[in-house]
């Protein structure tokens, strides 16, 4: 069977057509952007952890540093209650000697 | 590359990646999968690209056979991509309309004559473009083309006018 001539096989091939790139695939690339108020109640976001750590100590340290001082616990005078108080029984007077000289 | 130039680069090129992937593994979602991955590697990189060593699209289209090839290698890991030991032989051309079988003959060609074809005849890169897309000198390149041209002429031959199997129209004689 005889071969087809260079001009043969271009007309063939040319039949042969390809579609273009589907709509898809432009979503895959460029997925349409969510509003402001889905992306805030949807929304992620990535943090380095370096920066995660330092966030969480300044803010540590702000809380620690921003709490109203604490004034030291002044302990009020007692109040004196003389109903525990009883008269003694039994007087024994010690005389000691050479107090005077 | 900025956000701009991107849309810009894929509004530009996307069918002809699309088209060519497609054409290399009949696969709409195969090839929609491989355009996906083709422009996201451009996203990810696009110091990868250097002007001064050719146009853009034969960038994309290198990246592409690389995308195919290495999914054919994962599908099929014991798979040579030889082409030495591939017989033509003429199509039986009764069934079907032209178009598929010309699609038939194409794919049927050993992966790295089908790739330099593909690129050559439906994408219209040049010799030194489809060198650099499939990381061959220009001389394999025109090797390649040639022994998949000739596979062609006698593949496709029973749809030549003058062998009267059939007409370029899809009716038989």
């Amino acid at each position: 069977m005889e071969p087809l001539d260079e001009d043969e096989l271009n007309h063939l091939l040319r039949k042969w057509e390809a579609p273009a790139a589907p709509p898809s695939l432009t979503q895959r690339i460029f997925p349409p952007r969510k509003s402001s108020l889905s992306w805030l109640l949807t929304g992620t976001i990535r943090v380095p952890v370096p920066a995660l750590v330092a966030a969480a100590i300044l803010i540590a340290l702000w809380i620690h540093y921003s709490r109203p001082a604490v004034p030291a616990r002044v302990s009020e005078p007692g109040s004196v209650s003389l109903a525990d108080f009883q008269p003694v029984r039994q007087l024994e007077p010690v005389v000691v000697g050479g107090g005077q000289r | 590359m900025t956000e701009n130039e991107l849309k810009a680069a894929f509004e530009d090129h996307k069918d002809a990646v699309y088209r060519f992937a497609w054409r290399m593994m009949n696969s709409a979602s195969a090839a929609e999968d491989v355009a996906q991955d083709v422009f996201l590697s451009l996203v990810r990189q696009p110091g990868r690209f250097d002007p001064a060593r050719g146009p853009l699209r034969s960038f994309l289209l290198g990246i592409t056979r690389n995308l195919v090839l290495k999914r054919w290698r994962d599908e099929s890991p014991w798979e040579e991509f030889v082409e030495d030991h591939f017989a033509a032989k003429p199509m039986s051309v009764d069934t079907g309309p032209i178009a598929q079988v010309v699609a038939d003959a194409v794919r049927l060609l050993p992966p790295l004559q089908r790739e330099v074809l593909i690129l050559a005849e439906y994408e219209e890169l040049s010799l030194d473009e489809i060198a650099r897309a499939v990381q061959s000198e220009i001389g394999t390149v025109k090797s390649r083309l040639h022994r998949a041209r000739e596979n062609l002429r006698r593949m496709l031959a029973p749809l030549k006018p003058t062998n009267g199997v059939r007409s370029n129209h899809g009716t038989v004689r």
